[in-house]
Order: structure tokens, then sequence, then C-alpha cells
């Protein structure tokens, strides 16, 4: 007898089969990171300060690598090799205070001073450079884009250069170099005749190319494949972009992650490409009265954000993941304190 | 006193601060111009009284009332692109080909902390408390702030009664930068003529920041005496802002209209272009006179 299938049979194991093509598709997100060896470098408030802690990629172990109850580490960047740590030491109280750069081992041994009133740096592929963003005016301001120029650091011999077109470069923030070295892509805001978009620089050149995006905090992948950003309070987006051109354009949107009612930034891919990170929670501008912190938007940089916690995703070429909907296996939250927790960047901890 | 007189007839009006009063709407009185400490021109508005709100335009501006205001200072121009870089604060103007333009995409927040960073650099006692949530103002502090939306009301009408300082809306051309004269951009400040008390771009160029809680019902409850508005309640309530801009209607230039805008404080990116301020300071009348008599002689 041939078999006939009812209608309604029919939508049920249709919907059973796409259930499962998106199941595929994203993963669980929350079997691969609990066999990953990858750690998380973040941002904690605790104890009334400032700390870098550092998360497993399946978020069951976390330590507090600064430790420093007197001093306020922020925005912490791992180098490729995994070895060192780069950071934001904030001393000093009001329009007085002063944002300085800082890098240590990824264990937290070994703390250096780089650079006073610097910013939102970021290492070069050799592991050995980070780029900085120098402060706008002497006077601190807790305002993402208060820069001006590029200032590159070279660890092994200690000195301190300039881009080569520094002098044009303003109100530039979130810095990511790629992987090749030829570019670094940044977004500005109100600077270099912009009103606000993201910009690709020639990290040895003057070539300045507008990626003609909204939103900000542009991330290269570690393949230079992609990039990663916050296309806007609720979305983060993934875009292919070919950075061997030397006129590289954006492909249009292959990825993206959703959260309808909490604000999701500071995306960070995983050193394998497979995953993203990102800093997730509400709306807000800060608790003044908590010491060191600044009162401005929640995903600023020195600014307390209550109930905000460190998320991953499994990256799904052509998908989409939404935060908060249920089945919930295809994100994972790795940290759930809500100690405004932020600036997630991945890493591979060098073998002991 | 860090203020120095520089123009300006005496006239009426400085007999009238001296003895505690001011001009009315039916006496408007001659423009009295300082510069302060850091060399900005700010106008004497003279204590008065006047009628505030329109009973015949927006809900929100009704019931017209009579509100009666102490001595102020007040910028004689919307706060430029010049003067917040010198208070060494980022600049978040869309429009940056001329630094003599008003700031615009400036956050509540941003407009009183230049206030205070003003306030510092003249030796004042800054009004807002940065060490606190909101930067709750003190109104007694001798700093700048942003005003009222009653002194900017009392400001721009100038001691005139009618829906512009300077008469009808045919005239609006001349006086302001809005949606039908400005071509889409903000335009350098005091670019179109004052009013009769000397101050610019009232009307247009860019919206001005109030230091009031917005609340469409305030005016049936408003005190007459300096008032300044209603408690701060909500952590990110709406602010009056005042005056109309570049890309606003001729109707919405008006003295009277008001406008509930969001302060922009939480968002990391304020794209709102047509948000600018400007400052003033609460003065007494025996201040005004001392700075009266400090001025140079008139050439």
């Amino acid at each position: 007898m041939k078999a006939t299938q009812h209608p309604k049979t029919s939508a049920l194991l249709f919907g059973v089969v796409l259930f499962q093509a998106l199941t595929l598709q994203a993963g669980n997100v929350r079997e691969e990171l609990a066999g990953s060896k990858f750690s998380l470098v973040h941002e904690v408030y605790a104890n009334n300060n400032w700390e870098l802690f550092v998360t497993s990629a399946d978020g069951k172990s976390s330590a507090n690598i600064t430790n420093t109850p007197d001093v306020n580490e922020l925005y912490p960047q791992a180098s490729p090799d995994g070895a060192k740590i780069c950071f934001l030491v904030d001393s000093g109280k009001g329009r007085a205070t002063v944002r300085s750069l800082w890098v240590m081992n990824s264990d937290g041994t070994g703390r250096k001073k780089v650079a006073d009133r610097a910013r939102q740096q970021c290492w070069a592929p050799d592991s050995q450079t980070i780029a900085f963003l120098p402060q706008e005016y002497p006077k601190f301001n807790v305002t993402d884009y208060y820069t001006k120029g590029i200032s590159f650091h070279h660890l092994p011999s200690g000195k301190t250069r300039e881009h080569v077109n520094t002098k044009p470069l303003h109100h530039l923030y979130n810095i990511s170099y790629a992987p090749n070295g030829k570019w670094i892509v940044a977004t500005v805001h109100a600077g270099m005749g912009y009103r606000h978009t993201n910009l690709l620089i020639e990290a040895n050149g003057s070539k300045v190319i507008n990626l003609g995006i909204d939103g900000c905090r542009p991330t290269f992948s570690p393949d230079g494949k992609h990039i990663a950003w916050g296309a806007g309070d609720h979305e983060l987006a993934v875009v292919p972009i070919d950075i061997e051109s030397d006129n590289p354009k954006l492909g249009k949107k292959i990825f993206q992650v959703f959260d309808k009612q909490n604000k999701i930034y500071h995306v960070d891919w995983s050193p394998d490409g497979r995953f993203l990170s990102f800093s997730r929670g509400p709306n807000g501008k800060g608790d003044i009265t908590k010491p060191g912190t600044y009162e401005a938007a929640c995903e600023i940089v020195g600014v307390h954000a209550k109930g905000w916690d460190i998320f991953a995703v499994k990256v799904a070429m052509g998908g989409s993941v939404t935060i908060g909907h249920k089945p919930v296996y295809d994100w994972q939250v790795l940290t759930r304190n809500g100690n405004s927790n932020k600036e997630s960047d991945w890493f591979l901890p060098p073998s002991k | 006193m860090t203020l120095q007189k520089f123009t300006g007839a005496l006239g009426l009006l400085a007999l009238g601060l001296a003895n505690g009063c001011g001009p009315t709407q039916s006496s408007p009185a001659k423009p009295q111009s300082v510069t302060t400490a850091s060399g900005v021109s700010m106008i004497v508005i003279p204590a008065g009284s006047f009628q505030m709100g329109s009973d015949e335009h927006e809900a929100d501006e009704r019931p017209r009332h009579e509100v009666r205001l102490s001595t102020f200072l007040m910028d004689q121009f919307e706060v430029t692109h010049d003067l917040f870089v010198k208070a060494q604060l980022p600049n978040p103007s869309r429009w940056q080909d001329d630094s003599r333009k008003p700031v615009e995409r400036v956050r509540w927040r941003e407009a009183k902390l230049y206030c205070n960073e003003r306030s510092l650099m003249e030796g004042l006692t800054p009004c807002y408390d940065e060490t606190k949530p909101g930067l709750p103002c003190d109104f007694v502090a001798n700093g700048y702030r942003l005003p009222t939306e009653a002194e900017w009301e009392y400001a721009a009408s100038a001691g005139s009664s009618r829906l512009y300082s300077f008469g009808d809306v045919t005239k609006l051309k001349a006086n302001g930068w809005f949606a039908d004269n400005a071509g889409k951009r903000t335009h350098v400040a005091g670019t179109r003529k004052p009013n009769a008390w000397g101050l610019h771009d009232l009307y247009g160029n860019v919206s001005e920041w109030c230091q009031d809680v917005y609340d469409p019902d305030y005016y049936k409850s408003s005190p007459a005496d300096d008032p300044l508005g209603p408690a701060d309640g909500i952590a990110d309530t709406k602010r009056v802002m005042k005056g109309g801009s570049w890309k606003a209607s001729a109707s919405m230039c008006r003295a009277s209209f008001r406008k509930g805008q969001r302060t922009g404080d939480t968002d990391a990116c304020f794209f709102t272009d047509y948000c600018g301020f400007r400052c003033v300071r609460r003065v007494t009348a025996a201040e005004v006179e001392s700075l009266l008599g400090k001025s140079p002689p008139e050439k």
C-alpha cells in the first residue's frame, strides 16, 4: 500500500527537519566550548574596583589575574601568541584621572607600563608590537573617541613611534589589526571629516578607506577573511572582506547575533575563528558612586555596567542567533554574576 | 569678580538693576554685554517678569502664566566648537567645517560638563556635582549651568509678548537659521540678527538644552518665582529643549515652543545633530552693579 501523509503530518515533519538543520548549523555551542582549550580575559568590577579575570571557554572556571584592590585594570587584549596581555590602568579621579597602557604575561606576572594617556590598544600580528590611541587632550574624559593619532610601541626595543600618517587620524576608537599586518580597522566619530563610520587605515601608509557601515568596534577574524562588529545596540554582524586587495570592500552580512532587549557589545573572535564572544546587559549610564567608574553609556570603557555578562556563540555562516530565545543550545553564558563583565578577548594560554 | 565689562549702553537698565527691579515685557531694555575671564561674551539679563507659555498653540505650552526671574547672565551666542575644544572636551559635532559654528550632537550630560569646565577655567564654583549620579545642579553656586526653561524663554522674548520677539514669522529668516533658510546644516554663530537684548540664534541654528525635566503638564503647577522645573525623577528622563534648529519649522522656533528630548546619556553614539546649548550664570543685582562699575569708559 502506498503510504500517504496527512498535510499536518507533513508540516510537522518539515518542521522537525528544519529544526534539526538549524540545530546542526548553529551547533551545540555548549558542548563544543566544553572541550575547548581557549580562555577569555575580561574586565570585572569586583570588590569596588576593576580587575581582569581569565575565564575558561565553557565558563566553568574563572580566576582573578590582577588582584589589585587599589588599581583599576581595564580593556585587556591578549597577544596573538597568547603569551601576553596588554591592558589599561586608570589612576586618579575625575578629570585628573590618567589612563595608561600596561603589559604583562598572560598569567598576570611581569607588569610593565608602556604609555600614559593611551587608549584602546590592540596587538600587531607579531605579538611584539602594541598599537594604541593617544588621548586627545591631557584632561581625562571617558568618551570613547577622545583620541588623536595612532602610536605603536615595540616591546623588545621599548621604543614608541607614531603612525606615519598620524596627524589627520582623529577621534578613532577600538582599533583592530588585520592578521596580514597591512590594515588597521577602527571606528571614527566626528573626526577626519566623517560623521560616524568604520575605517580601514593602512598600518604603514596613508590610505584610509571608508567601509561605509554604521555601528562600531570592528574586529578582524583570525584568518583576516571576515570582520565582526556591533551593527547596532542590539545586533552583532559578520561580513567577508578581502584584505589582500589594495582597496578592500565588504561583502554582505553572513552571520548576525540579535538581542531584542539587552545591549550586545565588544565582539571578539576565538583564535580558531569558530566562536564569537561579547558582552550583554541592560541599558544604563553606570553607577558613579562606585569608585573608579564614570557616568556614560554602559558599553563605554570605565563605566560600571550592572547586570552585564560575557556570552559566546558559534559562528554559523548564513545564519543568526537570537540571545534569550529558547531552545538555548546556540549560545552560552560564560559569566553569571552580572558584575560588569565586559571587553572579553579570547586567547590560547601558552602550555606550561 | 572675574568678569570684565566691555560694551553696551547702561541707560535705564543699570538703574533698574541697582534698584532690584528690571524691565518687564512692556519695557524692553538695552542690551548689556560683558566678556568673561575666559573670553566669552554674555548678556546681562535683567530681573523682571513675563508671560510664559501660550494658550493658543501646543497643549504643553498651556496655561500661559506669569513668571518672575532674578538677574542672570546668558551667553550671547550658542557654545561653539572653539569654546568646546578650549575646555578640552571631544567635539561631537556632525559639521566640523567651521569652528565658529555651534556644537551639536551634544548629550545633556556633556553640556553640563562643559559648564563645569568653564566655571573651573574662571575660578568659579561649578554648579554640577560630578561625584553624584546625574550631576545634580547647585543653583546657588556661582558657576555656569544650563538655563532653566523659564530663563531661556524670558531671554528669547526680550521684553516682547509676541511669538517671536522681533515680530511676525515673516522676519524669521533674518533672525534665525531654520528649515526654510538653513540649507540643512548649521551656520556660524551670530550670523543672523540678535534679539532686542543682543542675544543671537535663540531662534534656530541648534536647539538648546535647558536644565528642566520635561513635563508636559508642568505649567499647571509651576511656581511663579524662578521656576526650576519638575524634580528629577526617573534616571534618564527627557529634558526640555528650546528654540528650534536648522531643521525645525518656523512654529518650532517660537519662544514658547517646548520639546522633550532624550538626554542621550545612555547612548554610546549620539547622532541627534540639532542638540546644542548655551550657558547662564546667576548674579545678584549688586554683583551686576559691581561689574558695571568696573567697566572701562565707553568709547
